[in-house]
């Protein structure tokens, strides 16, 4: 036994491994002279094997084995005992004898111990993040090279997708919902960047902000104001849009360098005389028919609002001058062919002003109302269109 | 003397060595360190006049990437899961560990930690459905832990 003894120390390396011999009592037989390093004593001869190294405790059925088969070994990693990490690991010697082998990782798992507690910290914290985010009414998602790369519960859901890694296959494209000729989401980022913008999807109504998360991820917030923002920007009387809402989309008119359309001012001629005649609840219906009558008539795209009194604004877009002239005259003679309610016949006048590079909200809408003016001056019932 | 021993199993961060330190030291450290491999701990409990030595296995939290060795398991008369009641995910992964823990002792005995319970309301804690072997613990407040080894480790000597 001596001799095994000396050729192990002699074999096995200083300080990597070192080895306790057991015999079928699990009672010790030799060690290695460093053994107490990780037993914390040097086990006698005939102790018990338990005693030093309990972790073996449960695996008497699994060491047996290896006695009458050399071909069999057991394994127990990564062991925290007395400051150090060991591999434990039995193997056959002889019918009488196991090697117990204590293999060194210390090193090595406490460098993977330092990226283990990194990377289990950075779960956590994302985990947490994801539960913040999930937690907000608001819809959100993240892009990464103009590719939706992160989105919370709500938007999911909003947008009926199950599972995150669908995202890519549906395409969404909110970009497209915000203005139909932006073409990426670096573009609605420059859009949005440090403002507020409205955006609809299907019948909701949506303030989006943008904001930069490092240089490589832009964060988007969808807050849905349908409910309220449908209260403020509808006219209670006609149910069309108001003015102020009106505006938000004139604005993006406006913006949109590449895109052109034909701000019309409507005024239904002659009526004061409703209200002074038939009264004001008579002048009220006559409004609502006449703001259903040409909501009926122009596109989804195009947007019809009240101005106030009798006078209203419709916005045409992704049109010609030639097209918009031709479809507001069509409006004209509508008007005039339609029998109002209690009432009869009446016409309307309308100014018309084409968008151009230079116009803000109050030139285009200044324009376009001269024009109605001119409209009526020049005997109603007619379009007269304003150029710069 | 009898010589059982147990394994706590769960996630990582769910407080496995907390709850150890709590029972066998008696001490609470608010600092999560994360443990890797396997660390035991002896307590020696008498329990109806029975000495038994309890070798308790703290192992490293099971993450997607990394799964427990098969020989941790082995041999073990008794196990307690631990989940953090704040972290639901952690209760997601409670079928997985007990799945792989009785294939390889199916005659083993168990409790079921619902641990960090210092940091539910009153009303949070009473949606929990608790029975004998399930308990809301708090290495922190050292609330239940005692209860917890001390009712595994009777069930285990029964």
């Amino acid at each position: 036994m001596k001799n095994i003894q000396i050729i192990l120390n002699a074999v096995l390396s200083k300080n990597i491994f070192e080895y306790v011999l057991v015999d079928k009592n699990f009672s010790v037989v030799g060690t290695s002279l460093g053994i107490k390093m990780y037993l914390g004593s040097t086990p006698n001869e005939g102790e018990d094997i338990f005693a030093y190294l309990p972790e073996l405790i449960g695996s008497e059925d699994d060491i047996a084995d290896i006695f009458s088969n050399p071909t069999f070994s057991y394994l127990l990693e990564s062991v925290h005992k007395s400051d150090y990490y060991i591999n434990v690991s039995v193997e056959h010697y002889n019918e009488d004898t196991v090697l117990v082998l204590l293999h060194n990782i210390t090193d090595l798992t406490l460098s993977r111990k330092k990226l283990l507690q990194y990377s289990n910290e950075s779960t956590l914290l994302s985990n947490t993040l994801q539960k913040i985010l999930d937690q907000q009414n608001a819809l959100l998602f993240v892009t990464h090279n103009n590719e939706i790369s992160y989105s919370n519960e709500q938007f999911m859901e909003y947008f009926s997708i199950k599972q995150e890694s669908d995202i890519p296959r549906r395409n969404l494209q909110i970009y497209k919902y915000l203005d139909s000729t932006l073409k990426s989401y670096d573009e609605m980022f420059d859009r949005v960047n440090s403002k507020e913008e409205y955006l609809c999807i299907k019948d909701d109504t949506f303030i989006l902000q943008a904001s930069l998360v490092e240089s490589t991820h832009k964060l988007f917030t969808l807050t849905k104001v349908t409910k309220l923002s449908k209260e403020m920007q509808t006219d209670s009387l006609t149910g069309i849009y108001n003015k102020s809402y009106f505006n938000t989309f004139l604005e993006k008119l406006i913006r949109a360098d590449d895109e052109e359309g034909v701000v019309v001012v409507l005024d239904i001629d002659d009526f004061k005389k409703v209200n002074d005649t038939y009264g004001h609840q008579a002048g009220d219906d006559v409004l609502k028919e006449f703001a259903n009558l040409i909501q009926s008539s122009v596109r989804g795209d195009d947007l019809l609002a009240r101005w106030g009194g009798e006078e209203f604004l419709l916005l045409l877009k992704h049109t010609n001058l030639e097209n918009a002239l031709k479809k507001v005259k069509s409006l004209r003679a509508q008007v005039a062919a339609h029998t109002f309610s209690h009432i009869g016949h009446m016409t309307s006048s309308f100014g018309v002003a084409w968008k151009e590079a230079d116009d803000d909200i109050h030139s285009l809408l200044q324009r376009a109302d001269k024009a109605l003016y001119e409209a009526k001056d020049a005997g109603k019932n007619r379009v007269q269109f304003k150029n710069i | 003397m009898i010589r059982k021993k147990i394994l706590l199993l769960g996630d990582f961060s769910v407080g496995k060595t907390s709850l150890i330190r709590r029972y066998v030291d008696g001490t609470f450290d608010d600092k999560y360190l994360t443990t890797i491999g396997v660390k035991i701990s002896k307590k020696l409990c008498i329990i109806q006049g029975v000495e038994c030595e309890v070798l308790i296995w703290d192992i490293e939290g099971e993450t997607p990437t990394k799964k427990i060795p098969l020989s941790y398991y082995r041999g073990a008369s008794g196990a307690i899961f631990v989940i953090d009641v704040n972290r639901s995910e952690t209760m997601e992964g409670l079928a997985r560990h007990q799945e792989v823990f009785f294939e390889a002792n199916p005659n083993a005995k168990h409790v079921t930690a619902y641990n960090k319970a210092d940091l539910l309301s009153e009303i949070q804690k009473a949606k929990f459905t608790l029975d004998a072997n399930t308990f809301l613990t708090s290495a922190k407040s050292d609330n239940n832990v005692e209860a917890l080894f001390i009712t595994l480790i009777e069930e285990m000597l029964a």
